[in-house]
């Protein structure tokens, strides 16, 4: 039985797939616009096209590199070691990578399908907007789903895929470390070029020269918009796809490690939950419309609510039809309400339809040390429903689990991470609508369409904003129980290799481990900040250089050389990646070659806990202080010109790089840190100093 | 090419110029070398506008172009006292330009506005600067500085714009200041409750505004005025302004 559903699972891939590609082609059915229009998108396309270009020739040489190294690594039979003879399977080694170079193209050809489309369907869904909202929405909103139902559909066809041939899930966790390799990229990167262009932008074209947004005169107006594609397009896309990727791995090597005859049926369980998540999200999708007077946000959040109730439906039928534990479903279910619960609880804290962005609004008029102290104080609180809804997650997936004496308690709650992303498709459709209407706002700005054309897609952005922030809420809630998920997966990997590991206090070298970890986000953050800020350096520079150089192209005589700024941000992004994705893959390995298995199981435990903290804390006061500035734009205690927007501005650029560069990379570098745990876990059991 | 005259308010000056008023208000917000930035005020004077005091003839004649054939800027004719020397009937219309040079044009309206009704708040643009709060309407504000002053101040000439106050013309003290983005609106409470519990009419704000005119808060447009004749230029409403001046009024509301 467990065959027919891996062999399922690789038929509803491709389902999803082809829905993609469906949906693809009715985005570029539909009208491009204006010649001006037309052109303006090309800028966009062309900028993305160069950026992906120059990300996907490191990926592939990381690929290349990191597949060699796995290939030889894992072609010993790790568990001889230490009797006097290792037999060497060179065979294993080279599925290892296989598996790897899999995980890696899969995101990135999702990734390429979700930018490919969002930066055609930009100009259009800006064009349809004039005709009518529902027509401006559903073209966006078409158009992420592509990414969304691309990235699961690819996901599911490589894992069930790779069971399918060797039903080894170990061999599984490499297409995860493949498809975290690519997100570590993608994330860090997009995050880096998208704020780089965006501060750049912002600070002589706002601040000095005094140009509103999206004026096509400034010439870093490309390379953000670019930004906004590679950041949140295809970035969070390669998130949640290691995220969904990773969770479902880890209950994998969760059930696999249980003993006992339903241990290949546990083991293939949370396929089946992404295998259901898919034809949840096909269905929930065509529920998202937008009435005559709708509101595009509303449409967003019901389709979320009515793929979790079609999941929740599919999940009791699965439970009662396929007699598994009861556990399971209470496990998976905990998981799905306390995503979306945490998704919605981030949108308290980041709407300016409630307290703490009105409250940092109201208290930016005094200046914007106030309003960085409360929007600062308003992330830390957002913390606490996240944290409640892991912790209440954990305690209960785990005792219903250990209940049962069916499953392992650490099951539970590997199946409960898979329970959150189940619906990714579904999530990642919402995200990936965010970025194209900003897009399309910007298009319609610099191709001088009329003003109710910009209004309309105003709205589409705004609901766009909302969705973005519900998503990184969502994703760092998941990133957590996966990472827990994998931190137990780890530990039994080690255990499986005859090494007890002990994680205790008491041991002072799990208590360097833990620091060693818990320094980790704080230093990845601060380094994928700094590059920004020296990279946003350099590109002032060539805009001051540019304004200077041309007069005409203040005076909208000439346009600016658009491809320059779009170059120093993708050269400025890729070069910056070496010292966090050094942290990302050395430091792990270097303590657990060093310390030992116990001191890495501390690391990743430390990483763990400042990792989720950090990230919820960074993308919560930065979409805070983002809403905060938008709020005093409605003319909100003085509005634009006022001194609270003047301390809203400083927040807002303050926020930027928290909520869009450090904040979300961290999920994939607690990932990251995981997967390499795990996937050396073997041999750091073999080899270490102490 | 066709010689214009033009009469700047920030700072006042008469100046001639080869450039259009959209080109004018460019190059003077912004520069060629585009290395500044700063509103501009000023108006088109009628091209047969002649007077003993400014050397206008002169000035036309320097204003030709340069030896690339590029027109000529802008010749300055005069920097001081030009608003009081040029009189109403030569200014023709009024042109506001943002900070980074998007420039509206404004008619003269055919009749003054009423007085209305509540405190009014003045930004003078010239001879002097000032922000000032008044329990006077427009008309009478300008006669009370202009023409029949009860103190020992008078202006020959004055321009200045009405900005709104919203609920704090009625109610300084509680009224909502909305989206009023006057620096210190304490301070502007004060001021306005003195003018409603003092014997007053008018109140100094502040002498010196640092921060430009804030157009999106301008009420019913710009007033200048000498010793004879007071002109009205209405700014046309938000909606307007959205809807048909759309680059002027995102890049004033910024």
């Amino acid at each position: 039985m467990e065959d027919q559903w891996l062999i399922i699972g690789i038929v509803s891939g491709v389902i999803s797939v082809a829905a993609a590609v469906y949906y693809y082609f009715w985005v570029m059915r539909q009208d491009a616009g204006s010649e001006k229009a037309q052109e303006v998108a090309s800028w966009i396309r062309e900028g993305a096209a160069s950026y992906l270009k120059k990300l996907y020739t490191a990926l592939t040489l990381v690929s290349v590199v990191m597949g060699f190294i796995i290939a030889i690594v894992f072609s010993f039979d790790l568990t001889m070691l230490g009797t006097g003879s290792v037999d060497i399977e060179p065979t294993r080694g080279v599925i290892m990578a296989l598996s790897f170079v899999a995980g890696a193209v899969s995101s990135a050809i999702a990734g390429y399908m979700g930018m490919a489309i969002a930066v055609q369907a930009n100009v259009r869904s800006a064009v349809a907007v004039r005709d009518t909202l529902n027509k401006g929405f559903k073209v966006a909103f078409y158009a992420g789903s592509v990414m969304g139902l691309a990235m699961v559909g690819l996901a599911v066809i490589g894992m069930c895929g790779i069971f399918y041939l060797t039903g080894d899930p170990e061999i599984v966790l490499g297409f995860s470390f493949g498809a975290s390799a690519l997100a570590l990229l993608a994330k860090a990167g997009g995050g880096i070029y998208t704020k780089t262009a965006d501060i750049a932008a912002d600070l002589v074209g706002k601040v000095e020269v005094g140009i509103p947004e999206d004026d096509p005169r400034n010439p870093a107006v490309v390379a953000d918009n670019v930004g906004d594609n590679v950041g949140d397009v295809a970035g969070m896309g390669a998130d949640i796809f290691d995220s969904y990727v990773a969770s479902t791995v880890a209950a994998m090597l969760l059930g696999a490690a249980m003993t006992g005859p339903d241990t290949l049926k546990y083991t293939v369980f949370p396929l089946i939950l992404c295998i259901l998540g898919i034809f949840a999200s096909l269905i929930g999708i065509q529920f998202v419309r937008v009435g005559k007077n709708g509101k595009p946000g509303k449409a967003l959040n019901m389709g979320t609510i009515i793929t979790c109730v079609i999941f929740g439906f599919f999940i009791i039928a699965l439970v009662f039809l396929g007699g598994y534990d009861l556990s399971t479903l209470w496990s998976t279910l905990v998981g799905l309400i306390v995503g979306v619960i945490v998704g919605f609880t981030t949108e308290y804290f980041t709407s300016e339809e409630y307290k703490p962005v009105k409250e940092t609004a109201r208290v930016s008029g005094s200046g914007a040390a106030i309003t960085i102290i409360m929007g600062f104080s308003y992330g830390l609180l957002s913390i606490l429903p996240s944290i409640v809804g892991i912790v209440v997650a954990t305690m209960v997936s785990f005792y219903v689990s250990e209940a049962s004496g069916v499953v392992s308690g650490i099951y539970g709650i590997g199946v409960s991470a898979v329970g959150m992303l189940s619906i990714s498709g579904m999530i990642v459709s919402s995200d990936a609508y965010g970025p194209i209407v900003d897009n399309a706002r910007g298009i319609a700005e610099m191709a001088g369409m009329e003003h109710s054309v910009v209004e309309k897609a105003d709205v589409l952005d705004s609901a766009g904003n909302t969705a973005k922030a519900i998503t990184k809420g969502f994703s760092i809630s998941a990133a957590a129980l996966t990472v827990l998920a994998l931190f137990a997966a780890y530990s039994e990997i080690i255990e499986a290799r005859g090494v007890s590991v002990e994680i205790s206090l008491r041991n002072p070298l799990v208590v360097a481990g833990v620091f060693l970890g818990a320094m980790a986000p704080p230093i990845f953050s601060a380094l994928t900040m700094l590059s920004v800020t020296n990279n946003a350096f350099d590109m002032i520079e060539e805009i001051r250089k540019q304004f200077r150089e041309e007069p005409g192209i203040l005076a909208g005589k000439v346009l600016p050389d658009y491809k320059t700024c779009v170059a120093l941000a993708a050269q400025g992004a890729l070069t910056s990646l070496v010292g966090p994705a050094f942290l990302a893959v050395g430091l792990p390995l270097l303590v657990g070659f060093v310390l030992g298995a116990d001191a890495l199981g501390g690391f990743l435990g430390g990483a763990i806990f400042t990792g989720v903290i950090f990230a919820l804390l960074m993308s919560n006061a930065g979409g805070l202080w983002d809403n905060a500035k938008k709020y005093i734009e409605t003319g909100q205690f003085g509005g634009v010109g006022s001194e609270a927007h003047k301390a809203g501005v400083v927040g807002d650029t303050v926020g930027d790089p928290f909520k869009d560069t450090a904040g979300p990379s961290l999920n994939t570098l607690i990932t990251v840190m995981s997967l390499v745990s795990s996937l050396f876990a073997p041999v750091i059991a073999a080899f270490h100093i102490f | 090419m066709t010689v214009h005259l033009y009469l700047s308010l920030i700072p006042e000056a008469l100046i001639a110029s080869m450039l259009s008023p959209e080109e004018f208000g460019a190059y003077y917000a912004v520069g060629t070398q585009k290395k500044s930035r700063g509103q501009a005020l000023f108006f088109e004077v009628d091209p047969k506008f002649r007077s003993d005091f400014f050397n206008v003839e002169e000035g036309i004649k320097r204003c030709v172009p340069h030896e690339d054939g590029s027109p000529k800027a802008s010749i300055y004719i005069s920097v001081y006292r030009v608003l009081e020397n040029v009189p109403m009937n030569a200014l023709q219309k009024l042109y506001l330009t943002t900070q980074d040079g998007r420039t509206l044009g404004l008619d003269k309206s055919k009749s003054l506005p009423g007085n209305g009704t509540g405190l009014h708040l003045y930004r003078e643009v010239a001879p002097v600067t000032p922000l000032v709060v008044s329990s006077f309407g427009p008309k009478d504000f300008y006669e009370l500085i202009v023409k029949e002053p009860t103190s020992l101040i008078k202006l020959p000439s004055v321009c200045f714009a009405e900005l709104r106050l919203d609920e704090l013309a009625e109610d300084p003290r509680n009224g909502e200041a909305g989206d009023l983005p006057y620096k210190n609106i304490e301070h502007l409470r004060s001021c306005l409750t003195d003018l409603q519990t003092k014997t007053v009419m008018t109140k100094m704000v502040d002498r010196t505004p640092t921060s430009g005119i804030p157009f999106r808060t301008i009420k019913n447009g710009f007033f200048v005025g000498n010793q004879k004749k007071l002109l009205h230029y209405p700014l046309p409403s938000e909606k307007e302004l959205v809807e048909k001046y759309y680059p002027w009024w995102r890049s004033a509301t910024m």
